[in-house]
């Protein structure tokens, strides 16, 4: 019995079909990540997953039982801060402590437990007003984490953190979810995604690609993403690049373009000569690894961070 | 219980350290009974002079419960639906009607702790009042309507109004328009006939009507409010507001598209 399974799921809005047809299953203790770009359906599918919406059809289990029947075993953590502000740390969580059934002594140290575990103990009676965006996404990590919650469920959690506070909380949430506590993450940040076992992109409603990490780079024959800075951005760069580029396909950036190759060590010289013979002074040049951003720019051709900003 | 009272302690907290809440709910009547209390008596028999005091202590009282549940209670949900809270709150096992008697307990209780104030300055500058004996728990009854009414109105805008300024300001707005064209700061006899109607409509102004007469004396009102068609009036359209309140709340605004 899959954690999460969806089926030809539809929801629409108006005319417009924000999810289309989608169907994906998840095991118990994996952990998925469904990365796509603002308006791809992501956080609306992560919210009906969540029980707070629901689709126009399709099917959808949670260990086998409609949603509304599993709501004990779903923590959700929206993209929003819902922390109040004006309370603190351990009045939050004695709220959805509470909220959840549990008083007295046993909410008092299942609070104090888990402000253990999220490393915010010290920081427990200051209010959430005062508290870093890393802080307050511990801290609501924390109330989707009660004994019996199996699936965590969090949209965006690290938008708006910078390397260190993201690494640090995906370090918290390894540390404070059990083995069999499957995780449902979703992000447009490449780097997020790859921490899981599986990603799903996600782009206009349908999933366009599913697989671990490294399948999906290999699947879609992304190799070196040879990174070009000129001094001048201009049109006539780009059918300079187009010809060292797989499919001639070239992503822009604000600053520079991005080009595919099989071969980058062998084409990084070729690159900054035919420039030069152009006219185009290369200010920078880089080669690196692919990510899962250029896998979603090879099925897209959109940059995911453009598209969602 | 212990869902209600998750509820209720969030909520008062949160009241209760909001500035802004505390001053439209409590300083604002305060500092109106005190200008109305040294301004507006000059002209008026020294021996009348303390039970006008007492009138405009009432008219404060039951403003200051109307702002908590038409501004307070509205921006309680609408803040709370801004951030995100609502949705998590859905997808949790917990039933709305729990969240909504536990945030109304606040806010009832946020509406007494102002009375009680508004009353205390009010008493302090020289207001007095004649009901002694039944009149007490009678006028006691009155409040709760009032406050029934304005949490019924403060569900609607919560539910219907999606953003947190947008619901304070409606809350407020008809607050303070309903206050002034229903006489609750003017005497019921200056008004134009269609606004004497709604003053016996209003629940909240009707109310007000009868809290002065059966505290401050029947002088103090320009008709009698304490007939058994003006009391069931009141007691009928407060609890409607209510109960559409309620079913507004727990139909809308527990349930995203």
């Amino acid at each position: 019995m899959y954690a999460i399974h969806v089926e030809n799921l539809i929801k629409t809005y108006g005319a417009k079909a924000v999810l289309d047809k989608v169907s994906l299953s998840i095991e118990e203790g994996e952990f998925y990540a469904l990365m796509g770009p603002n308006g791809s359906g992501k956080t609306t599918l992560a919210s009906i997953i969540a029980g707070v919406r629901t689709p126009d059809s399709g099917v959808l289990e949670i260990y086998g039982k409609k949603p509304e029947e599993a709501k004990e075993l779903i923590g959700y953590i929206p993209q929003e801060n819902f922390s109040s502000p004006k309370l603190t740390g351990r009045e939050n969580l004695m709220y959805f402590t509470n909220l959840l059934g549990y008083s007295g002594k046993e909410a008092k140290n299942l609070v104090t437990g888990m402000l253990e575990h999220i490393e915010l103990i010290a920081d427990a009676d200051k209010r959430v007003s005062n508290y870093s965006g890393g802080m307050k996404k511990r801290l609501e990590v924390a109330t989707a984490l009660f004994p019996g919650v199996g699936i965590l469920i969090m949209d965006e959690p690290t938008s708006g953190l910078d390397p260190y506070a993201r690494r640090s909380f995906f370090d918290m949430i390894r540390a404070v979810s059990g083995e069999r506590t499957t995780i449902f993450l979703i992000t447009h940040i490449g780097s997020d995604a790859e921490l899981a076992s599986r990603v799903g992109l996600i782009d206009e409603g349908r999933i366009i690609a599913e697989g671990t990490p490294d399948e999906l780079k290999k699947e879609h024959a992304v190799q070196d993403v040879i990174t070009v800075e000129t001094a001048v951005k201009t049109d006539s760069v780009l059918p300079v690049l187009k010809g060292f580029s797989i499919d001639g396909k070239v992503a822009e950036s604000e600053t520079g373009y991005k080009i595919y190759s099989r071969n980058g060590d062998r084409v990084l010289a070729d690159v900054v000569r035919s420039l030069d013979q152009a006219g185009h002074k290369v200010m920078r040049i880089e080669m690196a690894r692919p990510t899962l951003e250029d896998v979603f720019f090879k099925l897209t051709e959109r940059n995911i961070q453009e598209a969602t900003a | 219980m212990i869902h209600i009272s998750a509820a209720f302690n969030k909520t008062i907290k949160e009241l209760l350290r909001e500035r802004a809440a505390l001053f439209w709910t409590i300083a604002w009547p305060i500092i109106w009974v005190l200008i109305g209390s040294f301004s507006f008596t000059g002209s008026a028999p020294p021996e009348v002079i303390p039970y006008i005091k007492g009138a405009i202590t009432i008219s404060m009282m039951v403003f200051a419960l109307m702002i908590a549940g038409m501004a307070n209670l509205p921006a309680s949900i609408a803040g709370d639906r801004a951030n995100g809270l609502l949705a998590k709150l859905i997808s949790m096992p917990i039933k709305p009607y729990k969240d909504f008697i536990g945030r109304i307990l606040a806010v009832v209780t946020l509406s007494l702790l102002a009375a009680a104030l508004v009353v205390a300055i009010g008493s302090a500058v020289g207001a007095r009042f004649t009901g002694a004996g039944v009149e007490i728990p009678q006028a006691i009854g009155f409040i709760f309507m009032v406050i029934c009414a304005s949490a019924g109105v403060g569900l609607i805008i919560g539910t219907l109004i999606k953003h947190l300024q947008g619901a304070i300001m409606t809350g407020v707005g008809i607050a303070v328009i309903t206050s002034a064209l229903s006489g609750l700061f003017a005497p019921y006899d200056v008004l134009p006939v269609p606004l004497q109607m709604f003053s016996r409509i209003y629940p909240i102004s009707a109310a007000h009507a009868s809290i002065v007469c059966l505290l401050a004396g029947p002088d103090m009102v320009g008709y009698n409010p304490l007939t058994y068609i003006q009391i069931t009036l009141i007691i009928a359209i407060s609890l409607v507001l209510l109960v559409a309140g309620i079913i507004l709340y727990s139909r809308l605004s527990w349930k995203l598209a």
